[in-house]
């Protein structure tokens, strides 16, 4: 059904703007780097062409003149997803555009901020392009080339918000959003189970966090060790009585 | 008919106070050489280190190394740049001040500096706090939950994007290793703090209100500018000047004057409203209020302006006035107040009604000024404009504060307003009450309830001055024979 389709797509552009501003934050500071330029510029194409294939799949369905209320409430809304997701998308452009200008990566005496971050966004690079691993294959100019190349592309994407104003009529406050205040806390049960242990730098964060980390990790140490003197006095005991029987 | 969406184009408008950041931007990436730099150090936490970690005294030092300065200066210009959010404390993090001892502090990263072009957006907000809600699993402070609340409310056609972004955001941080994380999450709550201060604290981010003009961008100043601006400076060489002994002996005394009355310089009486939510201090400074306070009926000794400008005093000199019967200056100087400010269509008739009662020789309220402005104003009534009065009512207000005025200073009934004044004592509210008098607070006193009790005034005086006029005719009329 086109509006699965619609969603999923919908779901995989959503994914990769966000780890594409995830990308972006690391710009200019310690963890950044020429695979990080060159993420950037793979993400951003991953972005462009599903932000077409969205665009056409979705303009198709709302120029249809045939389909029932329910339905076209139902596109506009995916529409307002589409051209929210795009909005965030060209600010996080255009603002990867002015930092990768102020920090150049090729001069000779090269001041990047010591943020904290050392780590590389490998990771993050290889959930958006939905591979396992990332190969790097860009050469040493990465950041100029790839600058010129991005200001074609901020303008393109514009260029393609302007012609979806024009071209489809959707008036984005009458959207109802589905989602009520909160509803982030109930899809996430696994994942906030994971995050036993995060911890926080400020003392007064609460310290009930740190210390359920800890008493977490504590009682599964002295389990562990418990385990391990019993299974070394039942080795003992069998050792003894082995020896007896000798 | 198109349906455009407000996309602003931000570029258009710039915030004129932040031009400075492009030389803090400057500074702070010379402050990350590894050479002359600041230097940083590791923090250690449970079993994760994280590098880049700085003191604030090293900050201090460096600074005052590179700019010279006084001491203050320099604490000031630390704590601007944690006001402004380039560096953030790990410790106290609501509290941006720059702190000359060992408290840490990090370097935030060049996408959450503050910008001349890109503004925190409310979008934005909500899915930094959604994501919060996730990691505190629904525990969010109280001015979070209220910002959460307001911005569901009118955001609410693009929640689901904002929701559904949260969650991947949140998913794609979890990518990256343990130390980093840790640090992005410290980023963002800085850089909110920012942007989106917590309520009673002091935000640097106020800015004015936004320009045409880029100020960071050079002026090229043209041949024609540079013509003007000679013909202006040879004209202000030619005017004549105070000197400025007296000019400056006048600003002091209005300083000393003043300077008890001023909200700024001493506290106000019982509380400032403004810092409080409690407002007594309106109530008692009211139009209408029966006993006045303290500071009002003081400031009504400083000069015969003040006391005509609070409209309070003005009635407590009708009072004075009426019993020394010489009411008809401050009658004809409300009227001429009036022919000023009211609407042009009401001009004539006005004009008319006061020279009937005023100028004509033998009118009930004559006043008394000198042959040459009464001819003066008589002929401007011919042709009557709002400013025909200027004259009279200037002479008017002269007579009234040479003699009129000084009389009333002295008078029982100023006396009498002076004992009777009220003097509140300050309200001290402990930050619990502050809270609760935020959440009580009312919206007041409809202005169409102000509006209409003024009318009834207005009313009863026309009703009781129109006797009073005959009688005060008669006494003339005998006082001349």
């Amino acid at each position: 059904m086109g509006k699965d389709e619609c969603k999923t797509m919908l779901d995989a552009l959503n994914k990769v703007t966000a780890c594409y501003r995830h990308l972006v934050i690391a710009l200019g500071s310690t963890s950044d780097s020429q695979n990080l330029r060159e993420e950037l510029k793979r993400t951003r194409k991953k972005a462009q062409e599903l932000a077409v294939a969205n665009r056409t799949k979705l303009t198709s369905l709302l120029k249809d003149k045939t389909i029932s209320k329910d339905d076209r409430a139902e596109y506009e809304r995916l529409w307002v997803l589409f051209s929210s997701s795009m909005e965030l998308l060209e600010v996080d452009m255009k603002r990867s555009l002015e930092i990768g200008q102020d920090f150049p990566l090729k001069v000779p005496t090269r001041h990047l901020i010591q943020t904290g971050m050392t780590g590389s966004t490998t990771t993050v690079a290889a959930r958006a392009m939905s591979v396992q691993n990332m190969k790097y294959e860009a050469d040493s100019n990465i950041d100029t080339a790839d600058l010129r190349d991005l200001q074609s592309e901020i303008s393109h994407v514009s260029q393609m918000m302007e012609e979806m104003e024009m071209k489809v009529q959707v008036a984005p406050w009458a959207v109802e959003a589905k989602q009520e205040a909160g509803a982030e806390l109930k899809s996430n049960m696994s994942v906030g189970n994971s995050s036993v242990g995060v911890i926080s730098i400020c003392e007064e964060e609460p310290k009930d966090e740190e210390g359920g980390g800890n008493r977490d990790a504590g009682f599964a140490s002295i389990c562990a060790v418990l385990v391990f003197f019993v299974i070394v006095t039942v080795a003992l005991v069998l050792g003894y009585l082995v020896i007896n029987m000798s | 008919m198109t349906i455009r969406t407000v996309r602003p184009n931000r570029v258009q408008h710039f915030r004129p106070r932040t031009h400075c950041f492009k030389k803090l931007e400057a500074m702070v990436v010379e402050m990350q050489d590894p050479n002359s730099g600041v230097k940083g150090s590791e923090q250690k936490l449970n079993v994760n280190t994280i590098p880049h970690v700085i003191t604030g005294e090293d900050v201090i030092a460096w600074i005052t190394t590179k700019m010279k300065t006084t001491p203050e200066e320099v604490q000031a210009f630390g704590t601007m740049l944690v006001a402004y959010g380039y560096i953030y404390p790990l410790q106290n993090h609501k509290k941006l001040v720059m702190c000359n001892d060992t408290s840490l502090y990090r370097f935030q990263t060049p996408y959450f500096w503050p910008t001349q072009n890109w503004v925190a957006e409310d979008s934005d907000y909500a899915i930094y706090l959604a994501k919060r809600n996730i990691r505190k699993k629904g525990m969010l402070e109280p001015y979070e939950q209220a910002h959460y609340n307001h911005l569901h409310d009118w955001l609410n056609h693009k929640w689901d994007f904002i929701v559904m972004q949260a969650t991947e955001q949140y998913r794609a941080g979890k990518e990256r290793k343990k130390p980093d994380r840790v640090v992005f999450d410290c980023q963002e709550r800085a850089y909110w703090i920012v942007n989106r201060p917590p309520p009673r604290t002091h935000s640097a981010m106020d800015t004015g209100p936004e320009r045409l003009i880029d100020p960071t961008a050079d002026e090229k100043i043209t041949f024609d500018a540079y013509r003007r601006m000679n013909l202006f400076y040879q004209q202000a060489i030619m005017r004549s000047k105070v000197k400025s002994s007296v000019s400056l002996g006048a600003l002091a005394k209005y300083v000393t004057t003043y300077k008890n009355h001023d909200p700024f310089l001493a506290p106000c009486l019982p509380s400032n409203p403004w810092q409080t939510d409690n407002d007594t201090y309106w109530t008692y400074n009211m139009r209408r209020v029966d006993v006045p306070t303290k500071m009002r009926v003081e400031r009504w000794s400083f000069s015969l302006f003040e006391l005509l400008s609070d409209l309070r005093g003005r009635d407590d000199f009708k009072v004075f006035l009426k019993k020394e019967f010489s009411g008809e200056n401050l009658a004809f100087w409300e009227a001429a107040e009036e022919l000023k400010w009211g609407t042009a269509s009401s001009m004539p008739s006005k004009a008319e009604t006061i020279f009937k009662t005023f100028l004509v020789p033998g009118a009930p309220r004559w006043i008394n000024i000198d042959g040459r402005t009464m001819g003066l104003t008589v002929k401007g009534l011919d042709h009557p404009h709002r400013y025909v009065l200027e004259a009279a009512q200037t002479h008017v207000f002269l007579l009234m504060k040479k003699d009129t005025f000084f009389r009333y200073l002295k008078s029982p009934v100023y006396k009498d307003s002076q004992k009777k004044a009220l003097n509140p004592e300050s309200h001290s509210f402990s930050p619990a009450q502050l809270e609760q008098n935020a959440q009580n607070r009312s919206p007041g006193i409809h202005p169409i309830i102000l509006w209409q009790q003024e009318e009834e005034e207005k009313a009863k005086a026309a009703v009781a001055s129109a006797p009073v006029d005959i009688k005060a005719m008669m006494s003339k009329i005998d006082r001349k024979k």
